[in-house]
């Protein structure tokens, strides 16, 4: 029954701690519907313990750090917006290449998420927990004082860190798929647009031109009719090209002063924390106020202009005058000026080698001779494609959209047959009472496990994804590979290191009765199972028998009952061995966020000496 | 002469406490049932709890629907089931009664009712337009700044 006339007071009376506990159950969305009902209750859902509340649910980061980062941002609120919005993307993201295996790890950094990639490496001398582990930088997403996202590439090139900074499209709640593009923008013009105001005003003109979230939905609309080419349609070779031009013009150097760290140490320090904060504030201005006075009035930092005459041009003709109206850019900024013409080289060189790579795979794909034939009634439609595409703006920036695709799997690791400059996503694994052993493990060969001695040098590391699978009426689990630490990779990316069947015990005992501290060791549970083996060629490995022991420690081993090899696992927590680990050159651009070129080396370790594979760099050090 | 509070032996007769509300009626809760709410077993522990407790800002027919409801979770032997049942029955109620149980609830500490009441007027809200909202509670719109503020919270739209 609805009273006469209510009275809003009711809402007014109640105390803030209180209507944090009514709006706990509510999503950021009824919030601010319900801020929208009257002037009182538009008072109310901007009350700043609500927003944390809110922000506390979202479950991205600590209290601890809500508390810090909100020091960064305007308001509890814009926290809120700014966690929503990257929730999505927090998760460990792969690529089938390399096949030693391409781990992108994406966690909170400080009002950002940082891209990780894990890389290929052998176990220092401290083993897996104190690594440290090894790991480049792929990208990172920062959050404005507003709460608004912004994207940043990372790369390095002739042993120079740069940043490339571009734009954020919509992030899908259920994305499953991170695609690099590059994307054509409308110059806004001043306020005839209906931008929607950021939460506190901003006298920085040049942050306009960001596609941020806050775009209305009928403005997005407008901007993608129905002739619009996406990305993703024109060819690859198109994409590539455009990538390359984007990432050449927008990439900034980064200040010795802002090669700080990315995130916070792992620490129960006090000082370190407070440290780091600074450090990383610091950071983060510094990274904000490179972006917004890089560049005049006329171009924004993130966006390069397209030439009005470009209707009738070829993108190597796009290309040339591109390099022609840019060099009234270039002066602005002394870096490039010099280095204008090797660049050119360079790119072209870069160019040539991937037009190759992928003629000679489609070639071999397809049966050659139709591909060759088809090429050049379809190059006309191409062209016709990449004309309509740059057609439909007079800007063009990097960008980085989060969207969900039709993905097809095959156990556990995602089927990933095509040549978009993406990263896929790995789905999380919880342990569920009914699959315990389900989530991240890592770990080497050998026993005992734990520290590499004198004698005994560099223990590859592998990482593990466990999940659970119903076949034929029997629970199998499954540990799929997604790194080697090898020098050359033995088994392809996304493998079954070994499947074993949980509804099956094994009879045979665990051959080892103590550790390498001879401490006694007990078996839990065995399982009968099979692991990997040689098989048809490197593309279809086989499979041999062997048991997998849960050890009362909490490891778990899987042996090979031929060939007596063992593979000892722990449970790994990422986010905390990154904390702790060490980090190292990223590569170019492109190549650093994909990494589409087949490989079965470390093409990761760039400082490694070829010879070796990868040595440790804390063994170079000692 | 006052019995050791915290003991619960069956020989003990049942202690009781007595509430008195802002429009000046009593009632009785046993105290059991009175440990629910914090406030009203600090009141205990400290030995207030003799003469009858009053409490200015809790109307009589609101007290003694508290008291009801705290007496029904003291029970024992109920199970969960229908104690959810009771629960949803006891909160069918004008919308006001929901917000004067909340306010009673804060006051008095009793996060059992709290909570419930609490989720029921997020309930109500919970997928809801502002103008169901409106509806439901019978507010008067403000509509000049509608516009801007839905384009400040677009984000939490997509």
């Amino acid at each position: 029954m609805v009273p006469d006339d209510y009275d809003p007071s009711l809402f007014q009376a109640l105390p803030d701690d209180v209507l944090a506990l009514v709006s706990q159950s509510l999503s950021p969305r009824d919030l601010c519907n319900l801020g929208l009902c009257c002037r009182s209750l538009y008072a109310l859902a901007q009350s700043e313990k609500v927003w944390l509340t809110q922000c506390y649910a979202l479950g991205v980061i600590h209290h601890k750090d809500l508390i810090e980062w909100r020091k960064g941002v305007s308001s509890y609120r814009a926290l809120c917006r700014f966690l929503f919005c990257v929730q999505p993307l927090i998760g460990i993201w792969v690529h089938q290449n390399p096949e030693l295996g391409n781990v992108v790890y994406v966690m909170p950094g400080f009002v950002s998420v940082v891209g990780c990639r894990i890389i290929p490496q052998e176990l220092g001398p401290l083993g897996i927990e104190d690594g440290p582990i090894l790991w480049a930088p792929v990208f990172e997403i920062f959050g404005d004082f507003d709460g608004s996202a912004s994207f940043f590439l990372h790369g390095r090139e002739r042993g120079v860190d740069y940043v490339y900074p571009g734009s954020l499209k919509h992030i899908d709640r259920n994305c499953n798929v991170l695609l690099l593009e590059v994307e054509p923008r409308l110059q806004k013009n001043g306020g005839k647009l209906a931008h929607g105001k950021s939460f506190v005003q901003h006298s920085d003109s040049s942050k306009i031109c960001r596609t941020d979230s806050a775009l209305s939905r009928s403005q997005t609309v407008l901007e993608q009719n129905d002739t619009k080419v996406l990305f993703s349609r024109l060819s690859f070779s198109d994409r590539r090209k455009l990538l390359e031009v984007v990432t050449s013009r927008v990439r900034q150097k980064v200040p010795d002063s802002a090669n700080g760290p990315l995130f916070a140490r792992l620490s129960d320090n006090d000082e370190n924390f407070r440290k780091d904060m600074l450090l990383l504030n610091e950071r983060r201005s510094l990274i904000f106020h490179m972006q917004s006075c890089k560049f005049g009035e006329e171009h924004s930092d993130l966006c390069l202009e397209i030439p009005s005459d470009l209707t009738q041009l070829g993108l190597g003709e796009i290309r040339k005058s591109l390099d022609r109206s840019s060099s009234a850019i270039d002066s602005f900024s002394s870096d490039n000026a010099h280095g204008q013409c090797a660049k050119k080289k360079t790119l072209g060189g870069y160019f040539r080698y991937g037009i190759k790579q992928i003629l000679g795979k489609s070639i071999s794909f397809n049966g050659g001779h139709a591909v060759l034939r088809n090429s050049s009634s379809s190059s006309e439609s191409k062209r016709a494609q990449l004309q309509e595409f740059l057609r439909s703006g007079d800007m063009m920036g990097l960008t980085l959209n989060a969207s969900t695709v039709k993905l097809s799997s095959y156990r556990a690791w995602p089927n990933m047959h095509d040549s978009r400059f993406a990263l896929y996503k790995l789905p999380l694994r919880l342990p569920k009472p009914d699959q315990e052993y389900a989530g991240l493990w890592g770990g080497t060969f050998g026993w005992p496990p734990g520290k590499p001695t004198e004698d005994k040098p560099g223990k590859a590391l592998f990482l593990l994804m466990l999940s659970y699978e119903e076949s034929e009426g029997q629970c199998l689990l499954i540990a799929t590979k997604i790194l080697e630490g090898t020098h050359y990779v033995l088994h392809p990316n996304g493998s079954a290191m070994f499947i074993a069947n949980i509804d099956q015990p094994s009879p045979d005992p665990f051959p080892w009765s103590s550790d390498a501290n001879s401490l006694p060791v007990t078996t839990d549970h065995a399982f009968v199972g099979e692991g990997i083996a040689n098989g048809y060629g490197f593309r279809y490995p086989g499979a041999k028998p062997g048991s997998l022991y849960v050890l009362h420690n909490g490891l778990i081993a899987f042996i090979w009952r031929e060939s007596r090899a063992v593979l000892t696992l722990q449970r790994l927590n990422l986010q905390d061995l990154l904390k702790k680990g060490e980090r190292v050159p990223a590569l170019p651009a492109i190549a650093n966020f994909t990494y589409l070129t087949k490989s079965y080396s470390n093409v990761f370790a760039g400082f490694s000496n070829p010879s070796n594979g990868l040595l440790s760099p804390r063994q170079k050090q000692t | 002469m006052s019995s050791p509070s915290s003991s619960s032996s069956l020989s003990c007769p049942k202690k009781m406490i007595t509430l008195k509300s802002s429009d000046g009626e009593t009632f009785e809760i046993e105290e059991i049932a009175a440990l629910q709410s914090k406030t009203l077993e600090n009141m205990i522990d400290e030995n207030c709890a003799d003469t009858p407790i009053p409490l200015p800002n809790i109307e009589g027919k609101v007290l003694a629907k508290v008291v009801e409801f705290c007496t029904k979770h003291a029970e024992v032997g109920v199970d969960a089931e229908s104690l959810r049942a009771w629960d949803d029955e006891f909160v069918n109620v004008e919308h006001n009664t929901v917000f004067d149980y909340i306010l009673a609830a804060n006051f008095l500490e009793i996060p059992t009712l709290l909570d419930l009441a609490c989720r029921v007027v997020a309930d109500m809200i919970k997928g809801k337009t502002p103008d169901e909202i409106r509806k439901i509670f019978n507010i008067k719109p403000s509509p000049e700044e509608e516009e801007e503020v839905r384009r400040e919270n677009q984000w939490a739209f997509e």
